[in-house]
């Protein structure tokens, strides 16, 4: 693998903060981050990326490949939950089997953007569409989770969440509301008030970097406190967490090779399917499988998955798609 | 007068509220925020941009005769999700 890829995504200033906010646990440090300006930084990430999607969207229109790859990211949303699943249920219960293999069907918003900004630094172009697949692969592991649960274990009556009750929470959750809205917007607004977006830029875009890298020092700080829940997790989870990345991106990689993707949306493609949710799916879980102890699926994708994506995961995947993808 | 003390983690709230309405509550207070240990291991609120949030206290003060319809809503869903409940006497100032 090209070190230098390694080097350029470890040395980045989201990266670097990302390491601040684990030592600063290690260290046992002060910082903390008062619990409001996390899910500020979130939203805001969310709707940025949303608009600027929606933009790019609005520019490249609706093309085949457009339409083959978002099914394409709807199918791996379909089929990572189930192979994970069936991989979970050797070692754990149906409801902590399948509440992990949610996560792990679902996709983490911030692991694609810190990807977005590794393609930038490369001056490897993505297309907007992208965002459109992030915003679709969010919500159908949470009902492949529910589904495997209902399959799989007795039926327990109880005040559980009804289907309604769980539609509502996999699809109007703040952080899906936020992306396809912005998305939406963003789309709208580059076909009819051009003049608007441009105003919108300069906390839109401009802003990003910085929010980007102050929210990863959060997640810091946040991986660092799950990290000591790892004696709970298991020896065999930890593996899962840092073998389904590399398993899920190999299936990505076939699948962009198959629909020829451009290297940028390969990587992101890529990203997409190694990811796991630890936004919208423990929420949902929680509501929907509360039998699931959520030391295991957060701190699994949380704790592992993500700093793993994020720092060697992303150049690890960039490298392996260069020997299949040539740059345009 | 009798005080129920109820403290369920953030994202069942809307729920247990809606519960105790129903069950003729004639009111309550809700303290949200709240950290500290319980039987899953510590409460914080590093995971509170995700929804999923730390605990929060539901105070009910009620008459007597009003508890047992109240605990009837409530039992249920402190069973399935978790979440602890406590009742003591209260006397108004």
């Amino acid at each position: 693998m090209d070190s230098s890829l390694v080097l350029q995504n470890l040395l980045s200033p989201p990266v670097l903060f990302f390491g601040l906010g684990l030592l600063s646990v290690v260290l046992r440090s002060d910082l903390e981050i008062p619990a409001p300006l996390p899910k500020l930084f979130s939203l805001y990430l969310l709707l940025a990326i949303g608009l600027k999607g929606g933009m790019e969207l609005q520019h490249s229109g609706l093309d085949r490949l457009v339409v083959l790859t978002i099914t394409a990211a709807l199918a791996m949303a379909l089929l990572v939950p189930i192979t994970s699943f069936l991989v979970l249920r050797t070692r754990f219960d149906t409801y902590n089997a399948a509440a992990v293999a949610a996560a792990y069907g679902s996709i983490s918003a911030v692991t694609f953007i810190t990807a977005e900004t590794f393609l930038g630094a490369l001056d490897v172009p993505f297309d907007g569409f992208m965002v459109a697949a992030l915003a679709l692969m969010e919500s159908p592991a949470i009902i492949i989770g529910l589904l495997l649960v209902r399959l799989s274990a007795p039926r327990e009556r109880g005040p559980g969440l009804g289907w309604a009750g769980l539609l509502h929470e996999a699809f109007l959750n703040s952080s899906v509301l936020v992306l396809v809205g912005s998305l939406v917007i963003g789309a709208l607004s580059a076909a009819f008030s051009p003049a608007g977006m441009a105003r919108m830029q300069p906390f839109s875009e401009q802003l990003f970097y910085g929010a980007l890298s102050f929210f990863l020092l959060d997640m810091g700080i946040v991986a660092g406190q799950r990290l000591r829940e790892l004696r709970e997790t298991g020896g065999f989870l930890i593996a899962f967490a840092l073998l389904a990345p590399l398993v899920h991106a190999a299936a990505g990689l076939a699948v962009a090779v198959v629909l020829r993707l451009p290297q940028g949306d390969a990587l992101l493609f890529m990203v997409l399917c190694a990811s796991a949710s630890y936004i919208a799916v423990p929420a949902a879980m929680r509501m929907t499988v509360p039998q699931a102890n959520p030391s295991l699926y957060i701190t699994s994708s949380l704790g592992l998955t993500f700093p793993f994506n994020i720092v060697v995961g992303i150049p690890l995947y960039m490298a392996a798609l260069q020997r299949f993808i040539p740059a345009t | 007068m009798k005080r129920l003390d109820l403290i369920v983690a953030e994202p069942e709230l809307e729920r247990l509220c809606g519960a105790l309405r129903q069950a003729g509550a004639p009111g309550y207070s809700v303290m949200r925020h709240v950290t500290g240990l319980g039987h899953g291991g510590t409460v914080s609120e590093g995971m509170d941009f995700s929804g999923f949030g730390a605990n929060a206290h539901v105070i009910v003060f009620c008459e007597a005769q009003q508890l047992e319809s109240i605990a009837l809503a409530v039992r249920p869903l402190l069973s399935h999700y978790g979440g602890v409940g406590f009742v003591a006497d209260a006397e108004p100032l």
